[in-house]
């Protein structure tokens, strides 16, 4: 258990120890378990409420433009974090200001042109 | 601590930053009652932005060199001034390139049908501000940001004409490749980061352990010799791992399968940008790092560029003699292409690096200016005849004399034998970089793809002269804009064959 690689050794046992916890609980609860199927029991299980519809279900394309959107944002807000615990300390000043505001300012016309393609309109 | 930002050295991508902007703003806020056509409202203004970021790098040229965002005064150490951009000769010649095939680039797609126009040439100047801004990157961060700047536009610009299964199947192409070679070179960069501590160019290089340093080492202890023999393992694998990345852009083999596939794919003046403009910015970064931080490695990347340069002239001629495609046909040449221009790389263990160099940033600005004249004759052609089959160019001269006399011309220059002058002095000084640097079996490899490559230009262009087949339509074709994109083309490669000096002499 030394050298480089034997601390590897540490998380094989772990991962093993992990599979055979897994496969074990399971095993016992199929030995020990009585297994009397009946239509209701064999429902998938859906917080208690009988399931409607299928399983496979679609999602409406169009929310990848607010997906898109929401990153803009996000992204933007990365840079912002930083900026705002700095941009009033000595040696900053209004030069500071005024870039961020240009940064915004280009993030600021992907949104204007979602907004003038008709995207933030749900029809 | 606040960097002081020098505008001037940063105009040009700075002009094609806000010309893209204007231009989107343009095209959202046109009414519909406007005395204009929305074509024109946001190409001329393109076209402005472009000239006026060549007038800007013209200016540059003139002046001293300028640099900015450097690592301030007070935290340099061992007083290197760490410059992220830097205006110096190389960066303004291949700025320079950049934009006056832009220019060309716009005029070909003035006449693009079926594309959203404003898209279009947001796209389009977004693109040239990474290849602007790349050549004078001097980190590898702010390099592989303005890659990326370069490559994220263009995947779009292919996948623009929506109902083209073609322009699909190449847009997703660009994307996996490019992705690809991104992650690649990013891991690169990580490993040399962590064996350097720095990512500025002039950095890694005082920092690289070279042999020298490994013998300081040695001094040591035995186990200090160790590490340091270990350490210059990982900074190779990084080197060729970033070398990788950056060659699956410019189509060297092995990472050349995307080509043809993506330029066919891709409306044509695409193509055009592709082959000229992102290849001319891919290899700008190729220099930049092999030569300013990785120049103490030389005779460790010098022969491995050297094989690769045999290898992608031969494939790329071997494979390009079998295309009847047109756009396809110039795809492989372009492959080939970019072999003639490493090959002078692979000599630099012997030669200096500053005439290595030289000698390749004269190839590519010559093989730009030919290259872009072919793909603005096809797109000539290709609009009267879609199929853009060989065999659609015969005949040719009967209709548009002064298209095939022009088309001629750049083929007889790829191919590099006189008229086409400039062709020929091209190769004639890339050989002489590798026949200098005793790279004897690499002259003999170029000089037989030279003949290979003689075939299919010569193919085509006797095709141009040839009875055209019966059933093509005889109409004349007629562009202006296309008509003036030539005149450019043929203007400059002219000035090329009469003046090579101009080109050759570009980095003195």
């Amino acid at each position: 258990m030394d050298g480089y690689f034997g601390s590897y050794a540490v998380v094989a046992v772990l991962i093993v120890i992990g599979v055979v916890i897994y496969v074990g609980a399971l095993t016992i609860n199929r030995l020990l378990s009585p297994i009397r199927p009946s239509a209701e029991k064999l429902l998938t299980y859906e917080c208690g409420v009988d399931p409607v519809g299928e399983g496979w279900a679609q999602t409406q394309v169009r929310y990848y433009v607010f997906t898109y959107l929401y990153v803009v944002f996000a992204v933007d807000a990365v840079f912002l974090f930083p900026w705002a615990t700095v941009f009033a300390d000595p040696g900053f000043g209004l030069t500071t200001l005024v870039e961020m505001f240009v940064f915004l300012g280009f993030i600021a016309l992907g949104i204007l042109y979602a907004w003038r393609k008709g995207v933030l309109s749900w029809t | 601590m606040i960097q002081s930002i020098d505008y001037a050295a940063i105009a040009p991508p700075l002009i094609l930053a806000i010309t893209a902007g204007l231009v989107l703003l343009v095209d959202l806020l046109l009414p519909k009652s406007a005395g204009i056509s929305r074509r024109t409202a946001v190409s001329v203004p393109a076209l402005a932005g472009v000239i006026a970021a060549l007038v800007a790098v013209v200016l540059l040229a003139l002046g001293e060199d300028r640099s900015t965002f450097c690592v301030p005064e007070g935290l340099r150490v061992e007083g290197l001034a760490s410059c992220s951009y830097v205006a110096d000769n190389l960066s303004l010649v291949f700025a320079g390139v950049v934009l006056a095939a832009a220019v060309v680039v716009i005029l070909l797609s003035m006449g693009e049908r079926g594309v959203p126009q404003g898209e279009w040439y947001f796209l389009l100047l977004c693109a040239l501000t990474g290849a602007v801004t790349l050549p004078a990157s001097r980190d590898l961060i702010t390099l592989v940001v303005a890659l990326e700047l370069l490559s994220l536009p263009v995947f779009a610009l292919t996948a623009l004409k929506r109902h083209d299964g073609k322009a699909g199947e190449a847009a997703l192409k660009l994307f996996l490749v490019s992705v690809v070679s991104t992650a690649i070179t990013l891991f690169g960069i990580s490993l040399i980061y962590g064996v350097t501590g720095g990512v500025h160019l002039d950095w890694i290089a005082a920092a690289l352990p070279t042999d020298r340093n490994v013998v300081v080492f040695a001094g040591g202890s035995p186990e200090a010799a160790a590490i340091a023999e270990r350490i210059l393992g990982v900074v190779d694998l990084g080197l060729v791992m970033v070398l990788a990345g950056f060659i699956f852009k410019i189509a060297v083999v092995p990472f050349h399968f995307w080509a043809p596939d993506v330029y066919q794919g891709a409306p044509i003046p695409v193509a055009a940008l592709l082959s000229v403009i992102s290849k001319a910015a891919g290899f700008a970064a190729v220099f930049l790092v092999l030569t300013k931080a990785f120049a103490g490695l030389a005779h460790l990347w010098a022969p491995l560029v050297a094989v690769l340069a045999a290898l992608t002239m031969t494939v790329g001629n071997l494979l390009a003699l079998r295309q009847r495609h047109a756009v396809r046909l110039l795809a492989w040449s372009s492959v080939a292409q970019s072999g003639y221009i490493l090959a002078p790389l692979g000599v630099a263990g012997e030669r200096e690096l500053s005439t290595v160099v030289a000698a390749s940033t004269a190839y590519i600005l010559i093989y730009a200016a030919m290259n872009i004249g072919a793909f603005s004759i096809v797109t000539l052609v290709a609009r009267a005849r879609p199929r853009d089959h060989l065999d659609d160019y015969r005949g040719l001269y009967g209709t548009n004399p002064v298209a095939a006399l022009a088309m001629a011309f750049f083929l007889v220059c790829l191919a590099g034998l006189p008229p086409g002058l400039a062709g020929l002095f091209a190769k004639v000084v890339v050989f002489r970089e590798v026949v200098v640097g005793d790279l004897g079996w690499l002259a003999v490899v170029m000089a037989v793809n030279t003949v290979i490559g003689l075939y299919y230009y010569m193919a085509w262009a006797a095709r141009l002269f040839a009875p055209a087949e019966p059933g093509v339509s005889r109409t004349r074709l007629v562009s202006a804009p296309v008509g003036v994109a030539v005149a450019v083309a043929v203007v400059i490669t002219g000035v090329f064959s009469f003046a090579p000096q101009l080109a050759l002499s570009v980095l003195n």
